[in-house]
């Protein structure tokens, strides 16, 4: 296990795109952190970078303490699993995974007991002299885990394994690929733009947007405390309403009068609220944070049914609604409240 | 399969491979038979075996025989060798890179001949490159550089003119390998050489045979070249089949030599192709 540092990493092609912009993320040892961000947010750039495949035009990259700014992808301490999977197709499994642990020169007896252990430990063993295109998607999935790992590397990159596999199986090797994590403890920097994935697996969630992070902190963290627009928009869904400060932790709203327990700072611009943290209360109820509307459309989802309610204001658009349980008809008039702590403030304009 | 779609197939089939195998066949079968006595234009046509005896028999045919099985192995394997770093170079596009394709692949279009021509200009007595040589001052006096003993001449324009489909081959198969196959070697510690060996080389196999074979069979069978730039001690199987030919009129033992070359061609080009793939097995690790 090491800890690995970027400081200040920016990169720009040769055709003078800004990919990356003044990066800095620290990965502790054996934790697990996500770069997470909308298709060309920098995420896999970033991770190539890290990983030796693009040079940084600035910054420095560390892994256990030694710089590795410099060094090539093959020198570097650090083991990539690709969106494809990159399976050698001409070698077996057993010989994809040993391709690394053979190229590093580890000794024969050592290998073998490594090519054992990680077949047992991805349920391969019955397939090892198979080649990878005889497996399913989520055996090809394992065995580059398993051909990653083989060289014990003191980083584990994963460039969105699970784009190609079906939900049932994503969800399958998402749990496979953190228990091992856990079992054996490496350091792992995962990008994907599911931000399920994303808040299920990480112990940290790096959220990128236009080559710059956003925010990082735990998922539960980047879900109930975004600090910006994006974030709150990206992660989960949210209500995103301009206010003007009225002070003491009021404010003014096209959606009338609100009160938050906490008040703005001063560079926030939205006032944010999740779906799910508003009560329904009869209509005519008066009282503090309550707003009204009419149900315009509704989706019944299983466990809740979404609402989107107009609230009278034609341009702020629907807001949108959980409802757990018996949820109003389309059409109704309904009334329902905001928490005073339930209610947040970003900072940044809408994307 | 039913009889009368098989029939059907069969059918559809016979305009094309059809008139291949007759044509092939028949050159095929009047060689043949050619080399036991048939067809004989000159005397009696009956079973004979005197033409392999004296044909085989002769010291001038195993010269032939292992001079032209030199030029073959080397051209193949050279233009292989010249080739594949040339592939593998050129496997993303760069700018200049559709410039550099094309100038690489121009000799395809030259006319064998032609080019012997050309590069008996430069190589001659009194030519650009002696030339070029004296004014230096390396050289006092011309150097003979033309029809060299050794065949490096004839080497030279095999290489210049069969690299090239080599290139065409071996870039196709070389950019079909995914960058990300590539990226993982490379992440799991493969540098340049290991890259190469372990796994553009296997993946990259049947278009290396494919060149093989061609080039060895066509270097095999060269003619122009040889006549043009070639040694003049020793023949190549096509130069010592139509000598035969011309010059005696010996249709038979000109045919033996002629059989002689198809076999030589049959067995050298699955025997380098065979190697190559044995090689590759073995450099997997």
């Amino acid at each position: 296990m090491a800890s690995l540092a970027a400081k200040g990493i920016s990169k720009v092609f040769e055709d003078g795109f800004q990919a990356l912009t003044d990066i800095d993320l620290v990965v502790e040892p054996g934790e697990f952190v996500t770069l997470l961000g909308p298709s060309g947010c920098g995420k896999t750039t970033l991770l190539k970078t890290l990983a030796g495949f693009y040079d940084a035009t600035t910054g420095t990259i560390e892994i256990g303490g030694t710089d590795v700014t410099a060094a090539p992808p093959e020198k570097r301490d650090t083991a990539m699993c690709f969106q494809s999977y990159a399976l050698f197709p001409h070698l077996t499994v057993a010989e994809n995974i040993d391709f690394g642990p053979r190229q590093a020169g580890v000794p024969k007896a050592e290998r073998r007991d490594r090519l054992e252990g990680l077949l047992r430990q991805v349920d391969l063993e019955a397939h090892r002299d198979k080649l990878p295109n005889r497996l399913s998607g989520g055996q090809q999935q394992r065995v580059a885990l398993a051909r990653a790992l083989a060289m014990r590397p003191a980083v584990v990159l994963f460039d969105e394994p699970l784009s190609n596999l079906d939900a049932k199986l994503r969800e399958q090797v998402r749990r496979e690929i953190r228990a091992l994590q856990k079992e054996i403890g490496f350091t792992a920097i995962y990008v994907t733009h599911d931000q399920s994935e994303a808040l299920a697996m990480s112990d940290r969630v790096v959220v990128m947007q236009g080559g710059r992070i956003d925010q990082v902190g735990r998922p539960e963290e980047i879900y109930a405390r975004p600090e910006t627009a994006f974030v709150a928009d990206f992660i989960g869904a949210a209500n995103l309403v301009p206010f003007e400060d009225m002070g003491g932790g009021r404010v003014k709203t096209p959606l009338g009068d609100l009160r938050a327990a906490v008040p703005p700072a001063g560079n926030a611009t939205f006032i944010c609220w999740r779906p799910e943290d508003v009560e329904l209360v009869e209509a005519g109820a008066a009282s503090e944070n309550v707003i009204r509307g009419v149900v315009r459309d509704r989706a019944y989802q299983g466990a809740h049914t979404e609402l989107h309610v107009a609230t009278g204001d034609a341009d702020l658009g629907l807001q949108r609604l959980h409802v757990a349980g018996a949820a109003p008809a389309e059409g109704a008039e309904v009334a329902f409240r905001l928490g005073a702590d339930q209610i947040r403030f970003v900072r940044g304009a809408l994307t | 399969m039913t009889l009368r779609r098989t029939l059907t197939i069969a059918a559809l089939l016979t305009p094309g491979l059809g008139l291949i195998l007759v044509m092939v066949g028949s050159v095929f079968y009047i060689a043949v038979a050619q080399s036991f006595g048939y067809y004989n234009l000159s005397g009696d046509s009956a079973f004979s075996l005197d033409h392999w005896r004296d044909v085989l028999g002769s010291k001038q045919f195993g010269r032939s025989l292992g001079y032209s099985a030199y030029i073959a192995i080397i051209s193949a394997l050279g233009s292989i060798a010249i080739a594949y770093p040339l592939a593998i170079w050129m496997r993303k596009p760069f700018r200049g890179s559709l410039v550099v394709g094309s100038l690489l692949k121009a000799p395809l279009f030259v006319p064998g001949l032609v080019a012997a021509f050309l590069f008996l200009n430069v190589v001659a007595y009194h030519g650009v490159l002696n030339q070029f040589l004296m004014w230096t001052g390396l050289t006092d006096a011309p150097i003979r550089f033309q029809n060299d003993r050794n065949g490096f001449g004839v080497i030279f324009l095999q290489l210049w003119k069969n690299m090239p489909l080599a290139l065409l081959l071996l870039t196709g198969a070389v950019q079909g390998i995914s960058d990300e196959v590539v990226d993982a070697a490379r992440d799991l510690g493969a540098g340049p050489l290991a890259r190469f060996r372990k796994v553009i080389a296997p993946l990259t196999v049947q278009a290396m045979q494919a060149a093989l074979i061609i080039i060895f069979i066509g270097a095999a069978g060269d003619f122009a070249f040889q006549v043009t730039a070639g040694p003049t001690n020793v023949q190549s199987m096509a130069q010592y089949m139509v000598f035969l030919k011309t010059s005696f009129g010996r249709w038979n033992q000109a045919a033996v030599v002629g059989v002689s070359l198809m076999g030589l061609a049959l067995v050298g080009a699955l025997g380098l192709a065979g190697l190559a793939r044995l090689t590759l097995r073995g450099l997997k690790w």
